[in-house]
C-alpha cells in the first residue's frame, strides 16, 4: 500500500481539510487494561446521513437534513455524477441495500442502527446491528494483504494517534453505495476512518474517501458518534436478508 | 499467497452454502475440505471428560474464569443424533444427544412426527423420502441460530460486563450481557434469541429465549419452537479444551429437557501447520461474505418448489 502514504499524507496538509476539521477535543478518554484509549461501548449516528451524506429536503419517508460532507460538494468525476444520477433515478432496484448486502465501509457507520465496539490488544472489533455484521480492525503490525481482493467491507487495519482510533481501509468490491440517494464508489475505494472521543459519551467521526476511478480529489465526511446511554442499551438484531427472503419467498 | 488461498477458501465455502441442497442429494453428509473433523459424540467426550484430572481455569483480571480464544468447531455433523450412515457399512457417527442417554432427542409424538415430515420433504434421495420439496435446511440461507453457531467455531473474548462471540462464518457474532438485565417481552422474536450470561463457579452459563424458532438445530428437520429456553454451559477441561454443554427446555415440544454435549478444541493447538509464525495472518478472521453470493440457491429452491419453513407452534395441552 506504499502508493497511498504520500497521497495520504498530501491530504493531512491541505489547508482546506484542515480548515474543516473540528479542534482536537480536549478529552482524555479512560484505558483499557491493555492501555489503549477505551471507545468500548454501544454507539449510533444521529443524523439522515443513510438516505442522503449531501444535504437534501425531506420526501415520502426521508427526513431533511444537512448533509455530512465537507462542503457539501462531492467532487465526482464528470461520467461518475452521470452515473450517480442514473443511480438516484433507480434507486429503488439499484441500492445494494434493497439486496440486503453487506454496506460496505463507512456506510454501515451511519446506518439508523447501533453498533457496539469491543477492544482487544491486537484488533478493534465492530459488532454492527445491521445484518450482524462484523468488522474486525487488525492493529498486530500487519500490513494490508496483497490485492486485489474484493471484500464487501474491506481490510481494516488501525492505529492510535494520541487518543484517536485511525484505520486504514482498502480491498472493497464496487457493488457497495455511500448512502440510499446514488452516491457511489469503485473498487479502488481507500477509507480512512478518524475516531476520536469526544467526552465520556460522544465520538467524532471523520471519513476521508479517496477513489480515482470516481473522484478528482480526496474529499471528507465528519458527524458525531452518541454513546447509546440507556442502562439496558443493547445491540439486537436485523436480519436483513431473512426478512428480505421471506417476504419475497411468501409473495411468489 | 495468503490472499489467493483465502479466494479460494472463500469461494468453495460460497460454492458449499449455494449448492447445499445439491451436495447433500447424495444423503451423504459433506464435510468441505478444511473444515473442522467431527469432534467425539456425546458417550465418548463424557468419558473422556469423566477422566480429566480437576482444573482451575486461568483467571481475568476481574478474577472470573479466562475462557478467551479462537474455539474450534462444535462438530461438522448435519444431524445432532448422527442417524446417517455415510454407507451401509460404516455404522453412524455417535450422537451429540448426550441426555437422554439413547442419544435421540426426547420429541412428543406429535413433533417427532413433525420432524420426521421435515425429513421425508428434504427432496435428497434417501429412503423413506416422500418425494415432495417441502422444506430446506434454512442454514443453506446463509442463517444462523443457538447451539448451531457454534458448528464451525467462534472466538470468544472477555471485556467488563459482556462476552462477546465473534464468526467468521457469515459475519455472525453474539454479545452476551452479563449484569442481569432484563429481557424483551416474549412477543419479541428473534432468530439468534436473546442471550443473558452468568457465571456459575468456573463455568459460564448462557440462557437464551426470545427465539422465532425458524432455524433447525441440524439439516435433517430437527426444531425447536418459539418459546424455547436454550441454555449453554462453557468450563474450561483443560488449557485448551472447551467442555460445552447445550440444554433445550421446550416442554410444548419435548418430553423432557434434553442436553447436547460437545468438545471445544482451542485453534492451532495441537495441530500442525506452523500458525502465525509461518503465516502472519494466520489467526485473523477474513471476511466471509455468504448471502451476497447465494441469489442462485434462493432462486433455485423456490423455483424447485421448496416452501419457507414456519415456526412450529405446539398444540395446546
Amino acid at each position: 500500500m506504499k502508493h497511498w502514504l504520500p497521497l495520504i499524507a498530501a491530504l493531512a496538509c491541505t489547508p482546506a481539510v484542515l480548515a474543516g476539521q473540528a479542534a482536537p477535543p480536549a478529552y482524555t478518554p479512560p484505558r483499557t487494561p491493555n492501555g489503549q484509549p477505551d471507545i468500548q461501548g454501544i454507539w449510533q449516528v444521529l443524523n439522515t446521513a443513510a438516505w442522503d451524506i449531501q444535504d437534501h429536503n425531506a420526501s415520502l419517508d426521508v427526513p431533511a437534513g444537512r448533509g455530512v460532507v465537507e462542503g457539501n460538494d462531492i467532487p465526482y468525476r464528470p461520467e461518475a455524477l452521470e452515473k450517480k444520477k442514473q443511480n438516484y433515478a433507480s434507486r429503488a432496484t439499484l441500492d445494494p441495500e434493497t439486496k440486503c448486502w453487506l454496506s460496505g465501509v463507512p456506510r454501515i457507520t451511519y446506518m439508523p442502527y447501533p453498533f457496539q465496539i469491543v477492544q482487544q490488544a491486537d484488533k478493534v472489533n465492530i459488532l454492527y446491528e445491521y445484518n450482524h455484521t462484523l468488522r474486525h480492525i487488525y492493529m498486530n503490525g500487519n500490513p494490508h494483504p496483497e490485492g486485489p481482493i474484493d471484500w464487501w467491507m474491506g481490510d481494516s487495519r488501525g492505529r492510535w494517534e494520541g487518543n484517536t482510533l485511525v484505520v486504514d481501509v482498502v480491498h472493497f468490491t464496487d457493488q457497495t453505495w455511500l448512502d440510499r440517494a446514488g452516491n457511489f464508489h469503485s473498487e479502488q475505494l481507500h477509507v480512512v476512518e478518524r475516531y476520536t472521543p469526544a467526552g465520556p459519551n460522544h465520538m467524532l467521526y471523520e471519513v476521508m474517501i479517496e477513489d480515482p476511478k470516481v473522484f478528482t480529489r480526496p474529499w471528507k465526511m465528519s458527524m458525531p458518534l452518541y454513546r447509546r446511554v440507556e442502562s439496558e442499551a443493547e445491540v439486537l438484531e436485523y436480519e436483513c436478508y431473512a426478512y428480505l427472503i421471506e417476504e419475497n419467498w411468501n409473495k411468489r | 499467497m495468503k490472499s489467493d488461498h483465502m479466494l479460494v477458501v472463500a469461494v468453495a465455502v460460497a460454492a458449499m452454502v449455494s449448492l447445499g441442497a445439491a451436495m447433500t442429494a447424495s444423503g451423504q453428509g459433506f464435510v468441505a475440505p478444511g473444515t473442522t473433523k467431527k469432534g467425539p459424540g456425546a458417550r465418548t467426550w463424557l468419558a473422556e471428560r469423566a477422566k480429566l484430572p480437576p482444573y482451575s481455569p486461568p483467571r481475568m483480571a476481574d478474577g472470573t474464569p479466562n475462557l478467551e480464544g479462537r474455539w474450534g468447531g462444535s462438530s461438522s455433523g448435519d444431524d445432532v443424533e448422527e442417524t446417517e450412515q455415510v454407507d451401509p457399512t460404516t455404522p453412524p457417527w455417535e450422537s451429540y444427544v448426550s441426555n437422554p442417554a439413547n442419544g435421540r432427542i426426547p420429541y412428543q409424538a406429535w413433533a417427532l412426527a413433525e420432524r420426521n415430515r421435515h425429513r421425508a420433504g428434504l427432496a435428497r434421495g434417501v429412503a423413506g423420502e416422500t418425494g415432495e420439496r417441502l422444506y430446506t435446511d434454512p442454514q443453506t440461507y446463509c442463517l444462523k441460530s443457538v447451539p448451531r453457531y457454534a458448528q464451525r467455531g467462534f472466538e470468544l473474548i472477555q471485556t467488563p460486563g459482556y462476552v462477546t462471540q465473534m464468526l467468521v462464518w457469515g459475519h455472525y457474532h453474539r454479545r452476551i450481557p452479563l449484569d442481569n438485565r432484563s429481557r424483551p417481552g416474549a412477543d419479541a422474536k428473534f432468530w439468534m434469541g436473546v442471550p443473558r450470561g452468568r457465571w456459575d463457579g468456573d463455568a459460564l452459563v448462557v440462557e437464551s429465549t426470545n427465539f422465532n424458532g425458524k432455524m433447525w438445530l441440524d439439516s435433517v428437520g430437527n426444531f425447536v419452537s418459539p418459546n424455547v429456553r436454550i441454555t449453554e454451559r462453557f468450563a474450561l477441561v483443560e488449557a485448551n479444551t472447551l467442555d460445552y454443554e447445550v440444554t433445550i427446555d421446550d416442554p410444548g415440544v419435548f418430553t423432557q429437557p434434553w442436553t447436547l454435549s460437545y468438545r471445544l478444541r482451542r485453534q492451532g493447538a495441537g495441530g500442525g501447520g506452523g500458525g502465525a509464525a509461518r503465516d502472519p495472518y494466520a489467526n485473523e478472521g477474513w471476511e466471509h461474505a455468504c448471502h451476497e453470493g447465494n441469489t442462485n440457491h434462493i432462486d433455485g429452491t423456490q423455483h424447485l418448489g421448496f416452501k419457507w419453513f414456519t415456526p412450529v407452534v405446539p398444540p395446546r395441552p
